[in-house]
């Protein structure tokens, strides 16, 4: 049986990774804003447990269990931003929260 | 063969939902399409032998961290969101060409290091003893340090997110024009 090559994981995880860098720019809400870098976290985690697989090891996968963690942590401090910036402001787009630039 | 099929139907699953998280409008399908993306991807780690990492993507990924997302979704009214536009369509137009740039670049970058030597020296143990046993005698011999620094920076993130996320005595004053 052939196996899977690591272009293929290769190319999964560019272009998830490219999508969710894609939705960090454009998107208007915060939440939505962390959803996708989650998504770039996602990817990234793509390509190390697909280059594990290919070389036969087993690190990258470590490392995965290491983003997913520092992914929680990263939720729980941006939500918890999201929501002080919304208490205080009242506001949850991007471009209205202009206190650090003018 | 079945490992190509589920490989593809995984991979397409992954692209679609995350073509959704970017593009959808409104914030709830917005989350359930990130839960489709992260359970496709789930499904992508274990078509590589990697279940110990499918299963905890599983467990944290697509339950913990969705269940946040949505909970703080439920505590933001988001009304007013919605009746401004979703997403910035002049700077997405803008920024398209450098996504296609990276998307290139990252494409030079691995054709580039494409030659590397597969050592494969885990593989036969791996077989032996399974994936979970592999993986906790490199966590707790060869990163056993960078776990304990993970578990302080989930500590610090969780006192942080308690210190932000708390109400105040009283509200900053707004000085801004």
């Amino acid at each position: 049986m052939k196996t899977i090559p690591l272009e293929a994981y290769m190319a999964v995880s560019i272009i998830l990774f490219g999508l969710g860098v894609f939705g960090t720019i454009v998107r208007r809400n915060l939440i939505t804003v962390l959803m996708s870098t989650e998504l770039a976290l996602n990817a990234v985690n793509v390509a190390f447990v697909g280059a594990d697989y290919h070389l036969g090891l087993a690190d990258g996968q470590v490392f995965a269990l290491f983003i997913i963690a520092l992914a929680a942590a990263e939720a729980a401090v941006g939500l918890g931003i999201v929501i002080s910036i919304f208490r205080l402001r009242r506001v949850e787009s991007t471009d209205e929260i202009t206190d650090m630039r003018d | 063969m079945i490992q190509w099929s589920a490989f593809l139907l995984f991979s397409l699953l992954a692209i679609a939902s995350g073509m959704g998280v970017v593009l959808l409008p409104n914030p709830v399908y917005v989350i359930l399409s990130l839960l489709s993306a992260l359970v496709a991807v789930a499904g992508i780690f274990f078509v590589a032998g990697a279940e110990l990492v499918g299963a905890l993507q599983l467990l944290i990924y697509a339950v913990a961290v969705t269940v946040f997302y949505v909970f703080v979704l439920t505590a933001v009214p988001w009304e007013k969101a919605l009746k401004k536009d979703s997403h910035f369509r002049v700077e997405g137009v803008l920024s398209f060409p450098i996504l296609l740039l990276l998307y290139f670049e990252m494409l030079i970058v691995f054709l580039l290091g494409v030659s590397v030597s597969p050592k494969g020296k885990i593989r036969e143990l791996s077989k032996q003893i399974g994936n979970t046993e592999v993986i906790g005698g490199i966590l707790f011999s060869k990163y056993f340090l960078v776990f304990e620094l993970v578990s302080l920076v989930l500590l610090i993130g969780m006192i942080g997110a308690v210190v932000i996320g708390r109400k105040e005595a009283q509200t900053y004053e707004d000085h801004t024009p």
